[in-house]
């Protein structure tokens, strides 16, 4: 019934010896090569230097094993400060980008007319360069000029120092978060839409379902899969927020020093303390914590194989 | 409810799909939608349903014209041919959900469904999703769905076609039985003549959008309207020998003798027929003249079914098991008056008596 049939395993009535396996090993030794230099070495490495204290990376020495760089970010309050607000960055941006993406989507897959050229226009942020985004963002949410305040001002809403009032720079950097997370969650969600048998929305018609019973009853379950695996990339991705932040307040995490992430912490305890040791053990922290949700969602996931 | 349809159109761009189809169906009866792929049954289903809009013509429920109203609206209940079950949801929910959109109590939802659950037999599987289920149970599932809201019109879109031969024979004497306990009027889309033919009362045959013959299922096959009818129903196909109509019978091409049945078809002298004959139609008696030759002989059963050439065309027959046959050798045959049939070569009209 279902178009994607799982892969079954079969073992290869080949055998194996030395020549069967040199040729697909040199297939694949660039890409297995840049792994390991890009991404297995510099994991290893960053967890053996986030338990090596007082490491020093001019000399590459350390003074001894142990727990010192986790005790020193744990008691660090900027730090704890800076998981908090990343937590609510990830909780707001992922959930509400995916409600007004899950809308956006299904409103352009029952367009008919100029598919084509809504799916290009909300895809473009998806290939502009991000410092350029975050320039024509800063502008928009100027104080004096920007187009944000304006439209308030329609309503009789006195304009908003977004970026510079550290009461709102977490409302801007999340505003700036989701409209940033739409495109790819869209295009993602699309792909889910479309594969839909539209064969259950003339069924859920026959059966007499309107467009809002058909929304809930048919389309959301059956996108289910797709909106858990779009949560877990966007929830991934935006835990690691941190151009977002660079960009919007010049450098800065927030106008008032407010908002450090976890990863503009790292940022800084790497590039302007120089104190690598802390810098790999809140990598290793953020990446426990990432581990950690994408097994909570992996398991709700499992609900919901339906093919 | 009776069914009628008045010029019934539908047309794709250039292509009709169904053209002007004027027909009017008994209530309470089982019907089948039958012809070859492209004949326009499906689209003759679909407009009943509501899914698809007409093009031109009406479409009465009784006496009301539905021809304008949407799905939900004409109360009619739809088996697709793959089912279409929602795979999100349970046999139950699945079974709930046109009542579950009815706003009908969840108490009485469940009831209702258990009740139409145990007439199609799938009570046990209630809580098993679709993937769960074979092909046949499935069906089962769907027409419970299709049936829960008390449709006044059961439409099944080919609903044997996805099952394997075995089940097909099992679910159309069930599809019979259910449409017999729940006494819907029902309409079904086939292909194969042998499966409408077992189960439904009347047959529409169609062909490129048009309506050939409506007729009950037993008339198809005894007084075909023309040579399409006759050609489509039965198995083993209606045999059909092209010749000359001339001096009271007909010469078959390639052929020098007349064959003389007891039939008085009013036809003109030297017109192009084709004498359509059942296999058991044809008679092997003494006194018989038609001379044939063995082709090739098969056991059927109690009977030989023998392969035999006149002129240049072939013909089959049922013969006594325990006459001996030799392929080459001469046979003569003999024609009843039941049927036998004379057509039109060219229009595929038949002559009649």
């Amino acid at each position: 019934m279902s178009k994607f049939k799982r892969v079954k395993k079969y073992k290869s009535d080949e055998k194996v010896t030395a020549k069967t396996f040199l040729k697909p090993a040199i297939y694949l030794l660039p890409f297995i090569l840049g792994i390991l230099v890009f991404t297995v070495y510099p994991f290893f490495n960053a967890v053996a230097i986030s338990f090596k204290e007082d490491y020093k990376v001019i000399s590459d020495t350390f003074s001894g094993w142990g727990l010192g760089n986790y005790q020193k970010i744990f008691s660090d309050p900027t730090f704890i400060k800076a998981i908090i607000n990343t937590t609510q960055y990830v909780l707001v941006v992922v959930s509400i980008s995916l409600v007004i993406s899950i809308l956006i989507a299904v409103m352009l897959n029952s367009v008919e007319k100029l598919q084509g050229l809504f799916q290009t226009a909300y895809f473009m942020p998806m290939v502009t360069s991000s410092a350029a985004i975050g320039l024509v963002w800063r502008w928009l949410f100027n104080y004096d000029y920007g187009i944000l305040n304006y439209l308030l001002s329609l309503f009789d809403v006195d304009a908003i120092n977004f970026l510079n009032n550290p009461q709102y720079s977490m409302i801007s950097l999340c505003i700036y978060g989701v409209w940033s997370m739409l495109p790819f969650t869209i295009i993602l969600l699309l792909a889910g839409l479309q594969n839909i048998d539209p064969q259950y929305y003339t069924a859920a018609k026959v059966d007499g379902a309107k467009t809002i019973d058909i929304f809930f009853n048919i389309t959301v379950p059956l996108l289910a899969p797709t909106i858990g695996l779009v949560a877990i990339v966007n929830m991934i991705s935006s835990f690691k927020v941190f151009d977002a932040l660079y960009m919007l307040f010049g450098g800065k995490p927030g106008p008032a020093y407010n908002l450090y992430t976890v990863i503009f912490y790292l940022y800084e305890q790497f590039y302007t303390k120089l104190k690598l040791g802390y810098a790999a053990a809140s990598a290793i922290v953020l990446f426990a914590i990432i581990l950690l949700f994408t097994m909570v969602q992996n398991r709700i996931q499992k609900k919901y194989d339906y093919y | 409810m009776r069914v009628k349809v008045k010029n019934l159109t539908k047309r794709f761009g250039e292509v009709t799909a169904v053209n002007s189809l004027t027909a009017e169906f008994e209530s309470g009866k089982l019907i089948a939608l039958l012809g070859p792929s492209g004949c326009g049954k499906t689209t003759m289903l679909n407009m009943l349903s509501g899914i698809l809009p007409v093009t031109e013509g009406q479409i009465f429920f009784d006496e009301k014209d539905v021809t304008d109203l949407t799905p939900d609206k004409r109360e009619v209940g739809l088996v697709f041919q793959n089912y279409a079950l929602y795979p999100h949801m349970t046999v139950l929910e699945n079974i709930c959900f046109p009542l579950k959109i009815k706003k009908v109590s969840k108490a009485e939802r469940i009831e209702r469904a258990k009740e139409f659950a145990k007439m199609v037999h799938i009570e046990e599987y209630l809580n098993r999703k679709p993937k769960e289920l074979s092909g046949g149970q499935q069906q089962r599932v769907a027409i419970a769905r299709a049936l829960v809201k008390n449709p006044k019109l059961l439409l099944l879109d080919e609903p044997l076609s996805n099952l394997d031969a075995k089940l097909r024979v099992e679910m159309r004497e069930e599809i019979r039985r259910i449409q017999r306990e729940s006494g819907v009027t029902t309409f079904f889309v086939t292909h194969d003549q042998e499966e409408a033919s077992a189960i439904s009362d009347y047959i529409m045959l169609m062909k490129l959008g048009e309506m050939q013959q409506y007729d009950k299922t037993r008339n198809l096959y005894n007084q075909p309207a023309n040579l399409f009818v006759a050609d489509f129903i039965g198995s083993p196909t209606i045999n059909q020998l092209h010749g000359v109509y001339t001096k009271g019978g007909i010469k078959v091409d390639g052929d020098n003798q007349i064959i003389k049945t007891n039939h008085k078809w009013q036809v003109e002298e030297g017109s192009r027929v084709v004498l359509a004959s059942r296999a058991e139609a044809i008679t092997f008696n003494d006194k018989d003249d038609v001379k044939t030759k063995v082709v090739e002989s098969y056991l059927s059963g109690k009977d030989t079914l023998v392969n035999l050439k006149i002129g240049s065309y072939n013909l089959r027959g049922y013969i006594d098991a325990t006459k001996p046959i030799k392929i080459g050798d001469n046979l003569n045959i003999g024609f009843k008056t039941e049927g036998v049939f004379l057509f039109d070569e060219l229009t595929g009209e038949r002559y009649y008596e």
